[in-house]
């Protein structure tokens, strides 16, 4: 049985549709991608799986997240599936970290409900961040742990909200845009260090994004989104070697034509 | 260019200007302190001239009996510290409460606090607290500090709804959410510290108030009652001699004029401590 399954999602406002008949399911230690355009409904999507859809957006079908049901569940199973099952890394650093806490101390909070749940020495858990904050390749971790988010950069602000993700120890990690608000160069970093992370520990990844290349490097399998719909599903080399659907192949050769363009070779 | 010359220069002058504010109130809270323990005359000893001028021997003149006006001066600060603290205390407890309460309602209950909030702070002062001096039987300091306090709730709460909502629809509050932060941890450990900062300002800003309108309530006689020498009822018994004796009028009017400025002052200042990003750059 699958870590994730999402079976006839159907997401709407005021009797709109935002997404329809969506299904996919991701296996424990499987990447896999959701990509489309901005409105396509993938940011909602993961918003469904963790249960956090705003009050006038309503979610009907099934998503059944390791062996629970997420739609219609009480909050306080919900409340014990978010942080255990999965935790998601958001769009822009900044705004997803809080301004007035100390970096080490956000890290720090879920590290120690992790502790809690697991009956963990909470004794460890200062040394623990440190070491989250090494593994997530933060130089000098210490005076990063007693700054603010305004006094680091957004590559280190990123790598800071992966640290408080992997504090987690999540089943599957929602990755929702990880690198689209940082440069070409951090955005790289980021991508190779989700990569590892992934891979050393485990987890399985649902990474969102409305860039081909981006996605097509990190994920194993791929479901394309349009207007709420899912229009293509495979696994990558399928999906972008032989695109069946029309929007995908405009997609696979825009990209192509944006490689060619900058002389490199896809 | 001009905007980068004038930065340091006017974060300079509103650290000055927060020096003397804390100094002013210093000033209060040190006479306040004093009264406790000395006086320069006995309070109800009625030894000296009757309306007399300030001399060295009575800083701020006498009033009508022959007390000594800088002695119920003194006393009047403490009344006045009392007073602007005790209100701000309930208006802070019930109104944060009340306000982060509406900040997470539903959509009906949440229109029914603001709307709740609005009238209450529709409603004037002076009436709601002739109405609870109405229903505790006497007027007494306990029932300004209680009136006050409730009109600063509602401000308080309108205030802390309107900042929470605002935090509340944050991403970092949605991140916390998906790592399985439950709703009172959120309230305690981002929401409370984020709206801390422009919360006390207002507080400052409402203690002022409270020193001004409880100097009302006395004036009106529905403040601490005699022998409590309020600011607002120093001003009221001097009334009637006013042209003779300005002095008795103007002298607790510049205690008030003084403790007020001061907090005001004060205000400003907290404001920059209570953010991180204001804090360095002074």
């Amino acid at each position: 049985m699958s870590l994730l399954t999402v079976e006839g999602l159907k997401i709407s406002t005021d009797g709109r549709a935002l997404v329809s008949d969506l299904s996919f399911a991701v296996g424990a230690g499987e990447r896999m991608g959701l990509i489309g355009e901005s409105g396509s409904g993938k940011s909602l999507t993961a918003m469904a799986i963790t249960g956090l859809l705003p009050r006038n957006i309503s979610a009907r079908g099934s998503i059944t997240l390791d062996g629970q049901q997420v739609i219609g569940a009480p909050e306080r199973n919900l409340g014990q599936l978010r942080g255990s099952a999965t935790a998601v890394i958001f769009q822009e650093p900044l705004t997803a970290l809080d301004p007035l806490t100390r970096l080490g101390r956000q890290i720090e909070e879920p590290l120690r409900r992790r502790y809690r749940r697991d009956g963990l020495d909470p004794k460890t858990v200062k040394h623990e961040v440190l070491a989250l904050m090494e593994r997530v390749a933060l130089p000098q971790p210490e005076r990063i742990a007693a700054a603010y988010p305004y006094e680091v950069s957004g590559g280190q602000r990123q790598r800071v909200a992966i640290a408080m993700a992997l504090a987690c120890r999540p089943k599957l990690l929602i990755a929702d845009e990880p690198t689209t608000a940082l440069d070409v160069t951090t955005q790289a970093e980021i991508l190779k260090l989700l990569d590892s992370l992934v891979r050393d520990l485990g987890m399985a990844l649902l990474f969102i994004s409305h860039d081909l290349p981006v996605v097509a490097n990190v994920v194993d399998r791929l479901t394309v989104l349009r207007n709420g719909k899912a229009v293509e599903q495979g696994p990558v080399r399928d999906v972008l070697g032989a695109p069946k659907n029309p929007y995908t192949k405009t997609l696979v050769e825009a990209a192509r034509a944006f490689d060619q363009a900058l002389g490199r070779t896809p | 260019m001009s905007a980068i010359a004038a930065a340091p220069v006017r974060r300079s002058r509103r650290s000055w200007l927060f020096a003397i504010g804390l100094i002013l109130v210093g000033i209060n809270v040190a006479v306040a302190l004093l009264t406790l323990v000395w006086l320069p005359y006995d309070p109800s000893s009625t030894a000296g001239g009757r309306l007399e001028a300030p001399s060295l021997l009575h800083w701020a003149g006498t009033d009508r009996l022959g007390r000594d006006l800088f002695t119920q001066i003194m006393i009047g600060s403490r009344i006045a510290l009392m007073v602007g603290a005790g209100a701000v205390a309930i208006g802070a407890a019930i109104g944060v409460t009340l306000g982060v309460l509406s900040a997470f309602a539903t959509r009906l209950l949440d229109d029914a606090f603001a709307a709740a909030f609005d009238i209450l702070i529709a409603f004037p002062t002076l009436l709601l607290a002739m109405l609870v001096v109405a229903a505790s039987d006497t007027a007494s300091l306990g029932s300004a500090i209680l009136a006050l306090g409730i009109a600063i709730s509602a401000i308080v709460a309108r205030l802390t709804r309107i900042l929470a909502k605002r935090v509340i629809g944050m991403d970092y509050i949605t991140a916390a959410r998906t790592s399985g932060t439950s709703w009172p941890q959120i309230v305690i450990k981002h929401v409370l510290p984020n709206i801390w900062p422009t919360l006390l300002v207002n507080f400052a800003l409402q203690f002022g108030l409270a020193v001004i309108a409880e100097a009302s309530l006395s004036y009106l006689g529905l403040g601490a009652p005699p022998p409590n020498a309020s600011w607002g009822r120093l001003l009221q018994e001097a009334q009637g001699t006013v042209y003779t004796a300005p002095f008795g009028a103007i002298a607790p009017g510049l205690a008030l004029l003084i403790l007020v400025i001061g907090i005001n002052l004060s205000a400003d200042g907290l404001r920059d401590i209570g953010d991180p990003t204001r804090r360095g750059s002074r």
